[in-house]
Formats: structure tokens, C-alpha cells, sequence
């Protein structure tokens, strides 16, 4: 294989495990907003964590081996689709660790509740619906998703 | 405009389904382990088989249907023979389809009998087919053979 395809499967892995990883995370996170009982919910959202650990690889390895790829294949410096892409990349990451905040503020409360009769309050209810919580999270996947169209696309 | 060779459609939907079927079943591979201690866990048990059925399924038709669309249009180019990296492919993506379906089975019967044994067999089955999906993307995206 040459330095070239390696890097290309460095890279894909690295997508793989961003994308997948992210996927996995919001069929957890959709999941526990329809558990039953704050327990449930509670652990559904901490086993976010491990898909967490998923993404930052895969945030770190496309990056390390796009930027690789980049200089390997001879693109130009102001090829428009790498510096948009690197452009989502920033934003997902960005929106993603706000979203992940809300997420742990939840699953906080949902644990509290677990202990203390097992039983969802108003309180949870509305995190669990929380409009901007849940858009922050949702918004990081259309920019992964974007990424993913760019990569493919590769728009002059 | 489009700087590549290939049409975006197809190859777009087939990568897309792809990283999205190794969601659904990483997602599976993680509450089955967690529920081998906790096998009486509802929650764990609707989830490993929920994400299979409502976004594994989904992902591997899309990927699969892509992937075929794809070969039908390129099949001329190897000279009938294919290279090493398709028959990975192939050979992961049609008996991945019964480890799938069996592993949804298996995830079916943890969810209606809460019974120790189901959530290691999903486990076991989720974890067999994350690897070969893992396998076959390595393949793929590294033009193996």
C-alpha cells in the first residue's frame, strides 16, 4: 500500500468512528428521553460516555490524517472544501461539547431522582424536552453530516 | 463542479449507511455488555434492539443499495476480476445480514424474557459483527489487494 492509501484508511476510520460514534450517541440520548423510570434514563444517558470516547477519536484522527492527506495529495492551500470542512469540523466540536453539557446536567438530575423514589419530576420532563439542549446536539451531526457531503463532493 | 470521479449519490448514501449501521450496532454492542451483569434492565434491552430494528436495518439497505449501483457501474473496469477489497466487502456485507438478523432475534427474546443468557448472546453475535463491519471499511477505504 502506498503512503497515500494508508492515510486514506487512517482518515476513513477516523470518519467512521466520528460519525458512528455520534450516530450512537443519539439513539442513546433519544432512547433515555423516552425511558420509562429516571434509572433508565440515567444510565442510558451515562453510556453516552463511551460514545463520547468513540467521537474524540474520530474527530482527532480525521483531522491528524486530513491534514496529512491534504499536504500528501498536493492540494492547494485555499481549496475551498478542505477549509470548509475544517471550518464544521470547529463548529461541531463546538456545538457537540455544549450539547454534551446539557446531557450531563440531565442525567445529574435523572441519577437524583432514581435515588429518591424513581420517579420523573417536571423538572426532568423539561430537560428531557429542552428544545436548545437537544438543537445544539442535533446541529453537531448536520455539521458532521456536512463534513461528510464535502469529503465526498469535493465542490472547487 | 463535481471534482471526482464517481457520482455523489451513490457512493455518498453508501458511506453514510455505512458509518450509521456501525452506529446502530455499536450501540448494541454497548448495553448488551453493560446488561451481562444487568440482564433484567428493560431499558438496556428495548435499546440493543430498538437501534438494530428502527436505524441498523434503515443503514444497511441504503448502504447495500448503494453499494450495489456503484459495482453495477464500475464491474467493467476490473476486467472480471474483482480485486480483494470488493470481495471483502461482499463477503461481509451478505453473511453480515444474517448475523444481523440473528442478533435482532436474540435482542427480541432479551427484550420479551429478561432471561441472563440473551444479553451475552447479543453480545457475543453485535461484537462479531462490529469487527468484520471494521474489517471490511479498512478494506474498502485502503483499496486492499
Amino acid at each position: 500500500m502506498s503512503t497515500v492509501q494508508w492515510l486514506l484508511m487512517l482518515h476513513v476510520t477516523g470518519a467512521f468512528f466520528l460519525v458512528s460514534g455520534s450516530v450512537a450517541a443519539g439513539v442513546l440520548n433519544v432512547l433515555a428521553a423516552r425511558a420509562e423510570r429516571p434509572s433508565e434514563t440515567a444510565l442510558l444517558l451515562s453510556l453516552i460516555r463511551i460514545a463520547v470516547i468513540a467521537i474524540g477519536i474520530g474527530a482527532a484522527g480525521t483531522l491528524i490524517f486530513g491534514i496529512w492527506l491534504w499536504h500528501e495529495q498536493g492540494y492547494g492551500i485555499g481549496t475551498f472544501w478542505i477549509w470548509a470542512s475544517l471550518v464544521l469540523w470547529v463548529i461541531a466540536n463546538a456545538l457537540g461539547g455544549i450539547g454534551g453539557k446539557h446531557q450531563e446536567r440531565t442525567r445529574k438530575l435523572a441519577e437524583q431522582l432514581a435515588a429518591a423514589g424513581d420517579t420523573k419530576s417536571d423538572e426532568l420532563r423539561a430537560l428531557l424536552r429542552d428544545p436548545r439542549g437537544n438543537a445544539l446536539s442535533w446541529l453537531a451531526g448536520a455539521a458532521t453530516l456536512a463534513i461528510l457531503v464535502l469529503m465526498i463532493w469535493k465542490p472547487s | 463542479m463535481i471534482a471526482y470521479s464517481r457520482p455523489f449519490w451513490p457512493l455518498f448514501l453508501h458511506v453514510l449507511g455505512a458509518m450509521v449501521l456501525v452506529g446502530a450496532v455499536l450501540v448494541a454492542v454497548i448495553v448488551s455488555w453493560v446488561g451481562w451483569r444487568r440482564p433484567a434492565v428493560p431499558a438496556l434491552a428495548r435499546t440493543a434492539f430498538w437501534s438494530l430494528v428502527a436505524v441498523g436495518i434503515p443503514a444497511y439497505v441504503v448502504f447495500r443499495v448503494a453499494a450495489q449501483i456503484i459495482y453495477n457501474d464500475e464491474k467493467d473496469a476490473f476486467g472480471g476480476s474483482d480485486p480483494t477489497w470488493i470481495g471483502i466487502g461482499y463477503g461481509v456485507s451478505e453473511p453480515g445480514l444474517l448475523v444481523l438478523l440473528a442478533t435482532i432475534g436474540f435482542a427480541y427474546w432479551w427484550k420479551k424474557s429478561g432471561k441472563p443468557v440473551a444479553p451475552r448472546i447479543v453480545a457475543g453475535l453485535s461484537s462479531l459483527y462490529l469487527v468484520l463491519l471494521g474489517i471490511a471499511w479498512l478494506a474498502m477505504s485502503g483499496k486492499w489487494g
